[in-house]
C-alpha cells in the first residue's frame, strides 16, 4: 500500500537573517491510509513546523515531502493553491476560537472550502458534515462565540472533513478542551478514520471509499496513546524513536521517550520518581 | 462587526448627525433648485440688506441673495470635501491592504511615501498643486486627498495586519482560497469599521480645509458661491452686516460637528463589538 505521507531527510529552517535557524534536521516520517500516527514531543521540538511543511507552508532546505503522491516541497504559487483546493489534506488547529472567523456563522466557515472550489449544494453538505461530527445542523447559523469549546472544535473538524480528505493533520486538537469534550473529540477522530461508512455520500458511492490517514500532533501522551496506531517522538528537531503505540508506551528505548512516558501523570503520580527523571535528563544533555 | 445604519440610528448623537448630514446632502443636490434667486444675480438697489421677507438671510455687498448663494454653495463645498475623501480613501486603503500581502519591499516603500505625505502642510501643498495644475477646487482637493491618504493607510494597515496573520485566514488559505477571496471574506469586514470612522472624521476635516481654501480664495473662480468664500466676503462687511457671517459659519460648524458625531457613534458601535469579543474570550477561557 502506498504511503499517504512520505517524508525523507527533511530539513527546515525558520527565521530571517541572523535569527534563522534549522528547526528540523533530517526527519523521516510515513503515514499510511487509514492509519493514525501520533507525533509527540515537547514545545519547540518542531512538531508544528513538520505539520506545516506537509502543507507547503514552510520552505524546505533539504529532503523530500510527498503527500498523497505530490511533491509538496516543489509546489509554488498556483500549483500549491491547486493542491490545497483539491482538499486531499486538511488541518485542524489547536484553538478553534482562533481558527474560526468570529464574525461568520459556523456554516460559512465549515463550507468555505466548498465555496472556494465552486461546489454546489453547499448548505446540504455543510449540514451533512456537521451531523457527521455529531453537531446539530441548526448550529450552522451560530457564531463561534455562541457555542461551547467542544462544539467549536467539532465544527473545525467538520470544516476539515467536508472535502473528504485523504490526510487529516490534527495539531493539538484537544489541548484547549475540558476533559469531557476531549474524550468526545478523540472518539470522533477515531470514528473519522473511515469517514464515509454509514454516510449518504458513502452509500451513494460518491466518494472513493478511501480511509483517512491522520497525523495527530500532541504533547499529551495520554491523548496520543488512546487514538494512534503508531507514534513518532520528535526531540530537538529529530525523530528519536518511532514504532507501534504499544511498543513506544510499553517499552521506550530512547532516554527522552522514557522520560516522556515516565513523566506522564497517572492517578498514582508520575511513573518515574524525581531521581530517575534526573538521570534520564542527564543522558539527554 | 459591520457598522449598520440601524445600529447607528439607535444612538442619539448618531441619529442627529445622520439626519443633519442627510439634510445637508439634500441641500447640496436640490439646493440650486430651491434657491429663490439666481445666486449670481446682482442687485444694486439691495446692497448689504439685513434679513427680510424678500431675502431671508439678507444680501451681500453686490446685492446677491445670501440664502440662494448658501444653497448653491452647498453643492460645491460638499463635492470638494467628498472628492478629497474619495481620493484619500483610494490612495490610502488600497496600498494599506496590499502592504500586508505584497511583501516587505512594497510595505517599506508605501510606509516611506506615507511618511513623506504626513510632513507636507495642507494649505501650502494645495496652493502648489493649483499652481501646477491650474486654479480649481478639483485640483486643490486632489492635493488634500493625497495628504489625507496616510490616515486611511495607517488605519487600514493596523486593522488588516492582525487579521492577515490570524489562524482563520491561514485556514482559508489552506483551502486554496485566493488572496482576493481572503481579502473579501475575512479581511475587509474587519477593516471596514476603522475605515468608516476615518471616512467620517476625514469628511469633517476636509470640509474645514475646503472652507479654509475658499476663504483664502484658492481653488474658486469668482463669482462661484462657496461657504468659505461667503464667509470671507461677509467678514469684509462686518460693520454694516454683523450677522452675515453667521449662516455660512454655522453651516460649516454644524456639518463638521455632524461628521465628528457620526465618527464617534461609529467608533462606539465598533467599540461595543470589541468589548463583547473580550467578554467572549473570557467566557471561552472559563
Amino acid at each position: 500500500m502506498s504511503d499517504l505521507v512520505e517524508v525523507r531527510d527533511l530539513a527546515v529552517s525558520l527565521g530571517r537573517g541572523r535569527a534563522r535557524r534549522e528547526i528540523l534536521h533530517g526527519v523521516d516520517l510515513t503515514v499510511r491510509p487509514g492509519e493514525i500516527v501520533g507525533l509527540i514531543g515537547e514545545t519547540g521540538s518542531g512538531k508544528t513546523t513538520l505539520a506545516r511543511s506537509l502543507l507547503g507552508l514552510n520552505r524546505i532546505d533539504r529532503g523530500t515531502v510527498s503527500v498523497t503522491g505530490t511533491d509538496v516541497g516543489g509546489l509554488r504559487g498556483g500549483a500549491l493553491r491547486a493542491f490545497r483546493r483539491a482538499g486531499s489534506v486538511q488541518y485542524v488547529f489547536q484553538d478553534p476560537l482562533q481558527s474560526l472567523d468570529p464574525d461568520l456563522p459556523l456554516g460559512r466557515s465549515v463550507g468555505e472550502a466548498l465555496e472556494v472550489r465552486g461546489s454546489s449544494q453547499i448548505a446540504d453538505r455543510v449540514a451533512e458534515a456537521l451531523a457527521r461530527v455529531g453537531l446539530d445542523p441548526a448550529l450552522a447559523a451560530r457564531r463561534p462565540a455562541e457555542v461551547s469549546g467542544g462544539q467549536r472544535q467539532r465544527a473545525a473538524i467538520a470544516r476539515a472533513m467536508i472535502t473528504e480528505p485523504r490526510l487529516l493533520i490534527c495539531d493539538e486538537p484537544v489541548s484547549a478542551l475540558d476533559a469531557s469534550s476531549r474524550t468526545a473529540v478523540l472518539e470522533l477522530l477515531l470514528r473519522l478514520r473511515d469517514p464515509h461508512r454509514g454516510t449518504a455520500a458513502g452509500e451513494a458511492g460518491r466518494v472513493g471509499g478511501h480511509r483517512t490517514g491522520q497525523l495527530f500532533i500532541s504533547h499529551d501522551l495520554g491523548s496520543v496513546a488512546g487514538v494512534t496506531d503508531r507514534i513518532a517522538v520528535l526531540y530537538h528537531g529529530r525523530i528519536v524513536e518511532a514504532g507501534a503505540t504499544a511498543q513506544i508506551i510499553g517499552d521506550p528505548t530512547h532516554p527522552y521517550t522514557r522520560l516522556l512516558v515516565g513523566s506522564a501523570p497517572t492517578l498514582d503520580g508520575a511513573g518515574l520518581d524525581r531521581a530517575a527523571r534526573a538521570v534520564l535528563r542527564a543522558q539527554l544533555v | 462587526m459591520r457598522p449598520r445604519v440601524s445600529t447607528v440610528l439607535r444612538h442619539r448623537i448618531g441619529a442627529v448627525s445622520v439626519t443633519f448630514l442627510v439634510l445637508v446632502a439634500l441641500l447640496a443636490v436640490f439646493g440650486p433648485l430651491l434657491a429663490p434667486y439666481d445666486p449670481l444675480q446682482q442687485n444694486q438697489d439691495a446692497l448689504l440688506q439685513g434679513p427680510s421677507a424678500q431675502h431671508l438671510l439678507g444680501t451681500d455687498n453686490l446685492g446677491r441673495d445670501e440664502l440662494s448663494r448658501l444653497l448653491a454653495g452647498s453643492r460645491l463645498s460638499l463635492l470638494a470635501a467628498l472628492e478629497a475623501v474619495v481620493v484619500g480613501l483610494v490612495l490610502g486603503t488600497v496600498p494599506g491592504l496590499l502592504s500586508v500581502y505584497l511583501g516587505r519591499a512594497f510595505e517599506w516603500t508605501t510606509l516611506r511615501v506615507m511618511d513623506a505625505f504626513v510632513t507636507l502642510p495642507f494649505l501650502v501643498f494645495a496652493v502648489a498643486m493649483t499652481a501646477l495644475l491650474g486654479n480649481g477646487l478639483t485640483q486643490a482637493m486632489l492635493a488634500v486627498g493625497i495628504l489625507v491618504s496616510p490616515a486611511f493607510y495607517r488605519v487600514t494597515r493596523a486593522a488588516a495586519f492582525p487579521v492577515a496573520g490570524s489562524q482563520y485566514v491561514e485556514a482559508a488559505r489552506l483551502t486554496g482560497a485566493s488572496a482576493w477571496f481572503v481579502l473579501r471574506r475575512h479581511v475587509w469586514p474587519k477593516v471596514l469599521p476603522a475605515v468608516a470612522v476615518t471616512t467620517a472624521t476625514t469628511l469633517g476635516s476636509s470640509l474645514v480645509i475646503v472652507s479654509s481654501l475658499t476663504f483664502l480664495g484658492i481653488g474658486i473662480r469668482p463669482p462661484e458661491p462657496t461657504w468659505g468664500g461667503m464667509l470671507a466676503t461677509s467678514l469684509e462687511y462686518l460693520f454694516p452686516r454683523p450677522t452675515a457671517p453667521l449662516a455660512p459659519a454655522l453651516l460649516v460648524i454644524l456639518t463638521v460637528g455632524a461628521c465628528n458625531g457620526l465618527a464617534d457613534t461609529l467608533r462606539d458601535v465598533t467599540g461595543v463589538s470589541a468589548r463583547s469579543s473580550r467578554k467572549e474570550k473570557v467566557r471561552a477561557a472559563a
